[in-house]
Parts: C-alpha cells; sequence; structure tokens
C-alpha cells in the first residue's frame, strides 16, 4: 500500500490554537527558532498580537506546525510517502517537505510571498471576495454564473473542492444576489474570504511574485513528487516547482484532479499533517483515501476562538 | 425545548464538547468544534432524522449558530411540514 502526504491549505487559524504546540513541541521550538532568525523578529509575539487572520506571521506559524508535525509523526508513517501535494496554501508546506528549498529558505519565501500578496490587495481588486458554497452541484452552478454573466458581472471559479463544493470570485457588489441564487438552488454557502485568492485575474500579482520573490530562487529539483493543485500533474523540477507556486495565484485549485493523480500512483492511505478543515474531509477525498489526519494537540478544556 | 435525538446528533458535530457539559440553547457552536464542514454534514443528518428540508432563508452560517437558533428553526421547519 502507498501513503502521500497532504499539506492541508489554511484557515485563519488563532493564535490559541498552534501557539501551544509551536511553544512547546520540541520539532515546532526549533523550527520558531529558525523562523525567527531568518525572519529577524519574534514569529509568536508578532502572531499573537495579529489575531486570527492570513498575516505574514500566522501564514509561517501555519507553515512551521505542518512541518513540525509531519517530523513528529515521520516514524509513525506506514511506509514512505510516494508524493505529496498542498491545495493552495500548502504548496509552500510541500515544497519545504520535498526539499526544494532549505526550510529556512522555505520560511523566508512563505513570508516574502505573504508581504508580497498583502502589497499587492491593498490596493488591487479590493472589492474581490472569494465566496465558498456547497451542495451546490457544478451544473446548477454553471447556471447561476451564466445567468451573472448576462448581467454583466464578473465571476471566476477559484477552487473546484468538489462535485457539488465550489469556491467563486466575484465582486462584492454581486455577492448577495449570487447567495440568494445559490440557496434557490439548494447550496449551502459558507463564508467569504478576503483578500480573493486563485483568479485568472490576477495576472499583475503572479507577475509580481515572480519579479519579486520567485523569479531567481534558487530552486532543486523536489526530492519527491509533488502532485500540483491547479491541475493535477505530477511535478519532478525546480522549474515545475516555481511554476506550480506561481500559477497557484491565477489558476484554481482543481483538487479532484489532484485525488485522481493520487490514485494513479496508487495511493491508498494519506496523511494531513496541519489543522485541516476542508481538503482531508470531502467525500472526493474520503472515499478514495483512508485520511489519517495529524493535528496539534488540542488544549484541554474548552476550545479557544478559532474563527474560519 | 429540544428533545432527545436533537441533543445527540448535535453532540456528535460538537468534538470540544465535554459528554458531561450541558448543552445550553446560546452555546457557541463553532467554538466547541462546529466548523463550516462540520455545519454541512449536521445540516444532512437533520434534514434526513426529520424528513425536512431547510428553506432558502434558513440555508445560512447563521441557522447554526447556537443550539437555540438551530433547534427554532427545525421545530418551525417540522411544524410547517404537519400542517401541509
Amino acid at each position: 500500500m502507498s501513503v502521500g502526504i497532504i499539506f492541508p491549505g489554511m484557515g485563519p487559524w488563532g493564535y490559541g490554537d498552534l501557539g501551544r504546540y509551536i511553544a512547546t513541541n520540541p520539532h515546532a521550538r526549533r523550527l520558531r527558532r529558525t523562523a525567527d532568525a531568518v525572519l529577524g523578529y519574534p514569529l509568536m509575539d508578532m502572531y499573537r498580537t495579529a489575531g486570527p487572520n492570513y498575516s505574514e506571521y500566522a501564514q509561517v506559524a501555519f507553515l512551521i506546525s505542518c512541518l513540525a508535525l509531519i517530523e513528529q509523526a515521520r516514524d509513525t508513517l506506514e511506509g514512505e510517502p510516494v508524493a505529496c501535494t498542498g491545495p493552495s496554501f500548502g504548496g509552500k508546506a510541500a515544497l519545504a517537505y520535498s526539499r526544494v528549498l532549505p526550510v529556512a529558505e522555505a520560511i523566508l519565501l512563505a513570508a516574502r510571498l505573504a508581504r508580497c500578496e498583502e502589497e499587492y490587495f491593498r490596493t488591487e481588486h479590493k472589492d474581490v471576495v472569494t465566496q465558498s458554497i456547497a451542495r451546490t452541484p457544478g451544473p446548477a452552478l454553471r447556471e447561476i454564473l451564466d445567468s451573472m454573466a448576462q448581467r454583466n458581472e464578473w465571476t471566476d471559479i477559484s477552487c473546484h473542492i468538489d462535485e457539488d463544493f465550489f469556491m467563486v470570485s466575484m465582486r462584492a457588489s454581486s455577492l448577495e444576489l449570487f447567495l440568494k441564487e445559490v440557496r434557490a438552488a439548494g447550496g449551502f454557502p459558507l463564508y467569504a474570504m478576503r483578500p480573493p485568492t486563485h483568479s485568472s485575474a490576477f495576472g499583475a500579482l503572479r507577475q509580481k511574485a515572480e519579479d519579486e520573490v520567485l523569479g531567481d530562487l534558487p530552486l532543486r529539483d523536489p526530492c519527491l513528487p509533488v502532485i500540483a493543485d491547479q491541475n493535477g500533474s505530477v511535478v519532478t523540477t525546480a522549474d515545475g516547482m516555481r511554476a506550480m507556486l506561481l500559477d497557484s495565484f491565477v489558476h484554481p485549485v482543481r483538487w479532484p484532479q489532484v485525488v485522481h493523480s493520487m490514485r494513479e500512483l496508487d495511493i491508498k492511505k494519506v496523511y494531513i499533517p496541519g489543522p485541516d478543515s476542508l481538503f482531508g474531509r470531502v467525500r472526493c477525498t474520503t472515499r478514495h483515501f483512508t485520511v489519517v489526519p495529524i493535528k496539534p494537540p488540542r488544549p484541554e478544556g474548552r476550545r479557544p476562538v478559532n474563527v474560519e | 425545548m429540544w428533545n432527545e435525538q436533537f441533543e445527540a446528533t448535535l453532540r456528535k458535530h460538537l468534538p470540544f464538547l465535554p459528554d458531561d457539559e450541558e448543552l445550553r440553547p446560546e452555546l457557541d457552536l463553532r467554538e466547541f468544534g462546529l466548523d463550516s464542514m462540520g455545519v454541512i454534514d449536521l445540516l444532512v443528518s437533520l434534514e434526513s432524522e426529520y424528513s425536512v428540508h431547510l428553506s432558502d432563508d434558513l440555508l445560512s452560517m447563521d441557522t447554526f449558530a447556537t443550539p437555540g437558533v438551530l433547534w427554532a428553526a427545525l421545530a418551525e421547519l417540522q411544524k410547517t411540514e404537519e400542517r401541509q
């Protein structure tokens, strides 16, 4: 039986969710020291005051938590992973795990990409959101998007999560009517992300990330195949990894294609190191794999605040 | 007040609520582990167990904010179904 690793996409986990793990686990503590040194600031102090959002600090804390969890679980995996993947933000952890960059440089890369995005969205696409919807089959969604196109309202599918689960980007002014039509079709709107993500409209962001962060970064070939979240292709070269990270800005996540590729590699069991609230739980994943979450231990008593 | 079936179903989706802690009407369900995927699973369970379909105006995260709000919505739906 082959096993694979899925590094989760990121939700805005609060300090309480990851702070204790990073403060107490030896693997996480070592990575935190590496982060402090390479970033030049005390990561956890910054994260604590930043709140539950997608800040640079939250992103780096999420990254090192995922890496520490897989390192901690290394001896318990049932076999050597044959491939890894990382939908959306998880691509950065997949890059570090597959040793495309040394871990210190991968942490720095994650921080610089976060800054790059934050700078970009400070002035661009301020009116765009990415809305998650469940219980909305593809044909029903297509119908809704077609009717919006007829009204000259721009939309773009940012994430195909399952056959009835999507994320769609649009202008905030279009959201109310979109949600009404989704509900009328029996769909269930979840949450809206700001800033938005994964859209062909963000070509200038892709260019900025290439020019300022990724363009001349000396990447190595991954030490195990990485499955690209945009199309399920199996990436085995440094250039492929660079393209995968850059294309992530402008191409939607197509999770069913990633699942298909993992099945082609005969993967039967997947480990998910990190606080996953989505990709390891959708039917598309659970009906094809034995899913083993590797989560930070939960603090005793009541769960700290965690908003999605 | 809700029935035992509702409470048992709801508790299955609250991983951070200890078995011996009371399920209060105003409990913040998200704080006790009901995340967005959990809401979808709970919605499917409740619609199946109570043979109802949430109406358009109830298909929102707000419906799943607290046990009290959720039960009120479900009870109202059941009454409507009975009248029809």
